[in-house]
């Protein structure tokens, strides 16, 4: 047994401690969910304690089927769309007409070009991302951040799998797009 | 410099982004101020949900229905129901006499095993 199933065991007998120290591990990827959706720090701040104070009272209810941190995401997204009722709906739309083969490269690449790709570059790429809607950004920290798999994140989300791969293709065609004004603006400030 | 980057390169440059995509930075307190709200909320051994309030309401409206017709009805149906039931009670205790016992040690089994699991699960919130 490891030490977090020890630590949610103490939890759900009502140890404060134990959960204290389950706070300590998870708040960071719960409230940088909520920050990457409702964009406020305070909401997102307020949106953390009242996962945590839901995910207490429930505790009892935890079985241990999931992943605490995945249990707590679905918490967490619950109250998001509680919060910004557009965007359970905006998830939906987005469909599962699109199944992209995502290609997802392992290790950087040793291509020269790699030199091309600067930190300013990388930069306004976050920007870029920043600027997503908050159904992209919500799954962009989903896959990125928080490193679910397409299907705990369908789960998670009660999505078809193709809409979660939908999601994430339409997400870097944004970005693809915003790279290629970038470059654009690049050029034109050189010429 | 557009023209220099195929889509295998914009790949990798938007999968960099992606990956390097900074967490939020996390302000300072949130393990007090969530540990101060738990203490002033002990977590409650038993909840109703809100299916449990409906299942009740309709539960009850049904109760409610099922008496509201029987005393509806008229005095010759509800003498005849009440034969009715005799016969097939008296027919029960002649042939079926022996589901009664069988019932009652099978019913006394399942809370028998249903009490072991409980004491086998870690007990909650003995605070």
């Amino acid at each position: 047994m490891d030490n977090e199933q020890i630590l949610i065991q103490r939890a759900q007998k009502g140890d404060h401690t134990a959960f204290a120290a389950l706070v300590d591990e998870h708040q960071r990827y719960v409230y940088n969910l909520a920050f990457r959706v409702v964009k406020d720090e305070n909401e997102a701040l307020d949106l953390t304690q009242e996962t945590f104070v839901r995910a207490w009272t429930a505790l009892p209810n935890f079985r241990g089927n999931s992943q605490f941190r995945t249990w707590l995401y679905r918490i967490v997204t619950n109250l998001c769309y509680n919060r910004l009722p557009t965007l359970r709906r905006s998830l939906a739309d987005l469909g599962d007409d699109v199944l992209p083969d995502i290609p997802e490269p392992e290790n950087a690449p040793t291509n020269p070009a790699r030199e091309f790709e600067s930190n300013e570059t990388r930069t306004y790429l976050h920007h870029a991302i920043n600027g997503l809607d908050a159904n992209y950004k919500l799954l962009i920290s989903l896959r990125y951040q928080d490193e679910l798999s397409y299907d705990e994140i369908a789960s998670l989300l009660n999505l078809p799998l193709g809409t979660v791969k939908t999601g994430l293709f339409r997400a870097k065609e944004r970005l693809r797009i915003a790279l290629a004004n970038y470059h654009a603006e690049e050029q034109w400030t050189i010429s | 410099m557009d023209d220099l980057l195929n889509p295998n390169e914009q790949n990798l440059i938007i999968e960099d982004a992606l990956r390097s995509y900074p967490m939020a930075t996390m302000p300072k307190g949130v393990s007090e101020l969530v540990l101060a709200r738990i203490r002033t909320e002990p977590a409650p051994r038993f909840q109703f949900t809100r299916n449990d309030y409906v299942l009740a309401v309709v539960l009850s409206l049904v109760l409610g229905a099922m008496l509201f017709a029987f005393q509806s009805l008229p005095p010759h149906a509800l003498i005849q129901i009440r034969i009715q039931g005799i016969l097939l009670w008296q027919s029960f205790l002649v042939n079926y006499r022996w589901l009664v016992p069988l019932t009652s040690i099978m019913f006394g089994a399942s809370l028998a095993v249903f009490a072991f699991f409980q004491l086998l699960r870690p007990q909650r919130f003995e605070q």
